[in-house]
């Protein structure tokens, strides 16, 4: 490990800058530096450290002093929007950004939950881990409908760095060899239990062209001698996960990438460093460097390097590229086009159905999966009787309801004791994860006046979800409520909401990838399409959601840009 | 707390030496012992014990939300909702004192005030059919009048059926996350060490105490 690995002030050109550590900067900073580039990767927030900075891992809710909940005046003053994340609780509550120094505006009769993650490993701490390639027909879908822009790239494009970086995260899974859900380099996938194996068998017969499959998820089922050498070891099957996991059981910067980045002793990190613009060179066309504001002391210093790569994710790198500007791009870096900040996309987690299942009451499950079970998308045909485009995800497990069901029962005493002791019915769900359309009116920009305490303008959200969402959360809450009463489930009840974007934090779009520098900013292979030593490779250089958790692509997207712009560097023709 | 005193405590906690057990059993002992000395480990476990239990009131003074009577009278309604049995009941494990403190720091003034009223009218009550306070009547008569409460017959109605049903729920909140409840009414495994999908299970087996990072 290089000897000073963080840093302050320094006069050095790097031969990398990356800006961000969360997962797509993670990956960026590993495969520079494993190809020998001297790489500063950037930090807003503070240092995490693996293992001994996850403060609220494996405590007991009786060692908790409010028994997992946070403290009203807590949330109040520091988290009101954050809380509303579920993963927001006292164990993890330190991984979340403090509401006061992260303000945001949202227009007039429009709402937005933007969830921040502000330190070393970013959102890599936090995330669902559910990890899935997209497949031929995701990357056709704007093509196809006319909704948004063709992605310049194809399946055969990014199936080799999908493999890259699944070998060395970890992915575990089952080989379903599915049309328009390609398997990938899997761990073994989690068990399921009886009742799921039982509906996994009912729904092949009942629905052929609807599997159910065991979700893919970023841990360690069957360690590698490579995840090993990374100082990782099995899923002790927690689920816990969002705490911190120091057996490196699940995939983070943390536990994957930055140990593999700092092995190479090419890799300096500067923590603290709130990016507030990249600087241009007008006459050379490069950005040379990027100026930083001191989280702590507001000071303001600058870092230089021959390539920056921006993975602050989707609205972060957007935001800096907003503020970035000069008399050739007066309304934002690399925004000739015009469409920087459009195109904002989330998915859409408004409908589901749930029922008992009879049964199974001789036997119970083992261990806290950290994973459900999925039925993949299965519009990905397109369809246009269907009433809307697109299509949605199910997910759900089957689990014995507990205490937590049983508590409403009516009953004191004895008899209600014992009730509660015990396992109570099986339950099976199914919850939809729906595509969001790239819409131009869909947008995040940069307050007119306000800005935050580092100086720099608050974004500004104007998005919601169309009708075409909204009626792909009826058809998903219907079909999910058919599908398992049909299945033979008792008591089914389906529901859908109305909750705005953000909340799924799968933020995407705003600097899409296209192939016309008239409609998009990045090329196919996330470089500036006006500045060639720039590249954008987290979600924002998206040009549409797909179905699927998008942060398994964010990696092959990264890994696939770094390995292009080794070569252009090479040929110098960046 | 110093920091080597943190670590002492730490080294005589139960639930850690559960948890370097479990990583025992998983990593062998020659890798566990280089896994922990890398200090890490025992510097994130050493956070672990902090205990609430100080900051919560008992029997003996007034609390943050209700008067000594009231945590008196709410101790009486745990015993009665979750009993003593094979293990410690609600009023055992200071579920009346977690209460308290749950409310002041994680409810509103609204929720407060609506479990105060509660308090106050099942004395009430307690007064006009037994002419005594709730906790001076027998167990008995304790039972009966919270059944009526929780079924909500006779001298009450549907608002304070479901007034109670909330409090019931911060009873049950309290004790099955208490130490006794998750892990010795219940089973709770800090590690479990992989997920097994079916395991045998008989009606006379616990559930499952340990949720993860939410409850």
């Amino acid at each position: 490990m290089t000897e000073n690995l963080y840093v302050n002030n320094s006069k050095e050109i790097y031969e990398a800058i990356v800006i961000g550590s969360g997962i797509s900067g993670g990956w960026a900073a590993k495969e520079f530096c494993e190809r020998g580039f001297k790489t500063l990767m950037i930090e807003r927030g503070r240092v995490v450290e693996h293992k001994k900075d996850y403060i609220g891992e494996n405590k007991a809710p009786w060692q908790q002093p409010l028994r997992t909940k946070v403290d009203n005046l807590l949330v109040k003053q520091q988290h009101q929007v954050q809380q509303q994340c579920y993963a927001f609780t006292d164990a993890t509550k330190h991984f979340f950004g403090n509401d006061q120094d992260l303000p945001y505006t949202t227009k007039k009769g429009t709402n937005f939950t933007w969830i921040r993650a502000n330190q070393l490993g970013g959102k890599s701490l936090l995330w669902h881990r559910q990890s899935y390639r997209w497949g031929e027909y995701d990357f056709k879908a704007n093509k196809s409908d006319g909704y948004g822009n063709d992605w310049p790239i194809r399946y055969k494009d990014i199936d080799k760095w999908y493999s890259h970086v699944e070998k060395h995260a970890g992915i575990s899974g089952s080989l379903d060899n599915l049309e328009n859900l390609p398997d990938g380099e899997f761990l073994p996938p989690f068990e399921m239990n009886s009742p799921e194996k039982v509906l996994q068998a009912k729904f092949a017969e009942l629905y052929p062209d609807r599997p159910l499959i065991m979700g893919r998820t970023a841990h360690l089922t069957k360690p590698t001698q490579l995840h090993l050498s990374q100082g990782r070891v099995q899923c002790q099957a927690r689920n816990e996960c969002q705490a911190g996991c120091s057996f490196g059981g699940y995939f983070s910067t943390q536990s994957s990438t930055l140990p593999a980045a700092a092995a190479t002793n090419n890799l300096h990190i500067a923590p603290n460093s709130v990016v507030h613009s990249l600087i241009y060179d007008e006459g050379s066309n490069r950005i040379k460097g990027v100026r930083v504001i001191d989280n702590n002391d507001l000071s303001e210093r600058e870092y230089f390097a021959k390539v920056i790569f921006v993975c602050a994710s989707t609205i972060g790198s957007t935001q800096i590229l907003m503020n970035s500007t000069s008399k050739k791009f007066p309304n934002g870096i690399a925004n000739s086009s015009g469409v920087l900040g459009h195109y904002l996309m989330d998915h859409n987690y408004n409908a589901g159905a749930s029922g008992e299942i009879e049964g199974y009451q001789d036997e119970i499950d083992k261990g806290r999966r950290p994973t459900g079970l999925i039925m993949p998308n299965f519009y990905y045909k397109p369809d246009t009787k269907r009433g809307f485009l697109r299509g949605y995800a199910l997910a759900g497990s089957a689990y014995r309801e507990g205490w937590q069901s049983l508590q409403h029962q009516d009953g004191l005493g004895v008899d209600f004791k014992n009730k509660l002791k015990q396992a109570g019915k099986w339950r099976f769900g199914l919850y939809a994860q729906g595509e969001m359309l790239p819409r131009f009116e869909n947008q995040m920009r940069l307050h007119p006046t306000l800005k935050d305490k580092w100086g720099i303008p608050q974004i500004e959200f104007d998005c919601r979800f169309s009708d075409n969402e909204t009626n792909m959360m009826l058809d998903a809450a219907e079909q999910a409520k058919k599908m398992l009463k049909a299945a033979g489930l008792a008591n089914v009840s389906s529901s859908v909401s109305h909750g705005p974007p953000g909340l799924a934090i799968h933020e995407l779009g705003t600097a899409r990838m296209g192939r016309d520098p008239k409609t998009s900013i990045l090329n196919a292979y996330n470089q500036s399409h006006d500045i060639p030593n720039l590249f954008v490779t987290d979600g924002a250089s998206f040009c549409s959601s797909a179905v699927q958790n998008p942060s398994l692509t964010f990696m092959a997207l990264t890994v696939r840009a770094v390995d292009y712009c080794v070569k252009e560097l090479k040929e110098k023709r960046i | 707390m110093e920091k080597a005193q943190k670590e002492e405590n730490t080294i005589r906690n139960e639930s850690r030496r559960k948890f370097v057990r479990g990583l025992t059993m998983l990593v062998g002992s020659t890798a566990a012992t280089a896994f922990l000395s890398a200090k890490s480990l025992s510097v994130a476990m050493a956070h672990s014990f902090e205990s609430g239990s100080s900051l919560i009131a008992d029997t003996l003074s007034d609390g943050k939300i209700f008067k000594l009577s009231q945590l008196k009278q709410l101790k009486n309604i745990c015993a009665i909702v979750i009993p003593k049995t094979d293990t410690l009941g609600a009023a055992e494990v200071n579920t009346h004192g977690f209460i308290d403190n749950q409310l002041f720091h994680c409810y509103d003034k609204a929720e407060q005030d609506k479990t105060r009223r509660l308090l106050a009218l099942i004395d009430e009550v307690a007064h006009q059919h037994f002419s005594l306070s709730f906790i001076a009547l027998s167990k008995a008569q304790q039972f009966e009048l919270l059944t009526e409460l929780d079924l909500g017959k006779n001298r009450f109605g549907d608002k304070q059926r479901a007034d109670f049903k909330s409090l019931k729920q911060l009873i049950c909140f309290g004790y099955y996350t208490s130490e006794v409840g998750a892990s010795q009414e219940l089973r709770y495994l800090a590690v479990p060490g992989g997920y097994k999908g079916s395991i045998p299970y008989k009606d006379s087996d616990a559930s499952w105490g340990s949720q993860g990072l939410m409850y």
